[in-house]
């Protein structure tokens, strides 16, 4: 099998001849069609800069004197503007006009071809700048191959913790995500979720060893999908808990809502697995949730051969709180969490406000409970 | 002016871009009587610049010559060299013959 591109012609050179002199830019012109590259020709600056904007040549062979921009000029306009500045400028000047080498060189030209035109020096000019040109091409073409390859790397990394939506609006950000990641080293307003199994420590008393996991991996795998359909980010799994954040990476204005939304599509997509389970064991599990809101520092925390993306702070311990309170198929949602949650929460019968004393604080704290159908 | 009759040779492959550079340069003298009638020597020095390029490009050495002395005339305002030098590129047009080689 031919590799991609092999076979096909290669693009032709093209050469765009800025001169004001009809016979110059001809004689120029003819060596270089007889060498098979193309040419464009321009008789003013003006034309020129046009032509090099709307055409896109790989190299530009300038005369210095002409009407409108001169070939000072048209150098360093070529050379100011990112979209042009890797084009070759080869300015045309008399040998011994040293002056005029000067300027070229301050104005960024690449390379100088000396008047009268020999075809030999034109020739092996040119032919140099096309093989740096060449090389250029090739190695652009590496970095881009390699971006793609990093960009796919990120994408598996993301893949572990966002959901694919989430994860193509990261890479999309301009600097394929990892800004984001970087300035993570600090205070940001989240919600947490906390999921776990009611019912568990019964399970493995139960069940053999061998069915423990692949029982533990259905279980993540319906709470991971119910937290990517929310556009949450799993920053763990822990014996049979998982931690959701909301609003992290990404802003999310409705972070609490969807908290709570997910807390429900866990419980119903566990459902028909819980059913499974009890049919086969003879006891019923359910999911126990807690959810609250508020600022944490999220970042990469670990050594230098084991990291993990992560969130810390009071908002995840009383969430995890919350969760060891919740019974099964109970969703508990923290004072902070509670407070943007009218709205959605208000007029919602299955609503339980109670007051609960939780480890680490001082006096009791007042809950949101809400009982889920599974 | 002289009797002595230019042959100059050119590499064969410029042969079908020899008739139009003949007819620019004719056009070129009258562009340069334009000029000198009116005085204005910024035209003549760019006028002698440009046949100073070309001229040895196409292997007209002749052209380049008297480019340069244009260019260098006219820096100095030298009309006279100037007309000089006009009636001898006019003259060399009259007589150059060409050869391809």
């Amino acid at each position: 099998m031919p590799e991609a591109g092999e076979g096909a012609a290669p693009a032709p050179f093209r050469v765009l001849i800025v001169d004001d002199d009809p016979d110059m830019a001809g004689f120029l012109q003819m060596w270089l069609k007889r060498e098979g590259m193309q040419t464009l020709i321009a008789q003013d600056g003006d034309s020129a800069l046009v032509k090099i904007m709307t055409e896109a040549p790989d190299l530009v062979l300038c005369d210095v004197m002409m009407p409108g921009p001169d070939g000072f000029e048209i150098c360093r306009r070529v050379k100011a503007d990112e979209s042009t500045a890797l084009i070759p400028v080869v300015l045309v000047t008399a040998l011994e006009d040293q002056d005029s080498r000067v300027r070229g060189i301050e104005a960024g030209a690449d390379d100088f071809l000396s008047k009268p035109v020999r075809r030999e020096e034109l020739i092996a000019r040119v032919k140099t700048l096309r093989r740096l040109h060449d090389t250029r091409k090739e190695l652009e073409a590496r970095r881009l191959a390699a971006e793609v390859q990093e960009k796919e790397a990120i994408r598996k990394t993301f893949s572990r913790y966002l959901s694919p939506q989430l994860a193509e609006r990261v890479l999309s950000d301009a600097a394929g995500g990892q800004s984001l990641f970087r300035n993570l080293s600090e205070r940001t307003a989240v919600v947490a979720l906390f999921a776990d199994l009611r019912g568990f420590t019964r399970l493995s008393e139960t069940v053999p060893v061998s069915r423990i996991v692949p029982m533990l991996n259905e279980f993540f795998t319906v709470l991971t999908a119910a937290a990517h359909e929310h556009e949450g980010t799993v920053f763990s799994m822990a014996g049979d808990s998982l931690l959701v954040g909301f609003n992290v990476p990404v802003p999310q204005p409705d972070a609490a809502e969807r908290a709570v939304a997910c807390g429900r599509a866990m419980i119903g997509r566990f459902g028909p697995v819980a059913a499974g389970w009890a049919a086969r064991y003879g006891f019923t599990l359910g999911i126990g949730i807690g959810i609250e809101a508020g600022e944490v520092v999220a970042g990469n925390v670990g050594a230098p051969s084991f990291v993990s993306y992560t969130i810390i702070g009071d908002a995840v311990n009383v969430a995890a709180r919350l969760m060891q309170n919740a019974k099964a198929n109970e969703i508990l949602i923290g004072p902070r969490a509670a407070l943007s949650l009218d709205r959605m929460l208000g007029r919602d019968t299955s609503l339980d406000r109670r007051e609960l004393a939780l480890k680490g604080k001082a006096g009791p704290v007042g809950v949101l409970a809400l009982k889920v159908a599974a | 002016m002289n009797d002595e009759t230019y042959v100059v040779t050119v590499q064969k492959d410029l042969e079908d871009l020899v008739p139009t550079f003949m007819s620019n340069r004719a056009k070129e003298v009258e562009a340069l009587r334009a000029a000198l009638d009116k005085g204005d020597m910024e035209k003549l020095r760019q006028l002698g610049h440009r046949m100073k390029g070309v001229g040895t490009s196409y292997g007209f050495e002749k052209v380049s010559e008297l480019g340069k002395l244009i260019e260098d005339n006219a820096r100095a305002i030298d009309k006279a060299a100037l007309e000089g030098c006009l009636a001898d590129y006019a003259d060399y047009l009259a007589k150059v013959k060409v050869v391809y080689a």
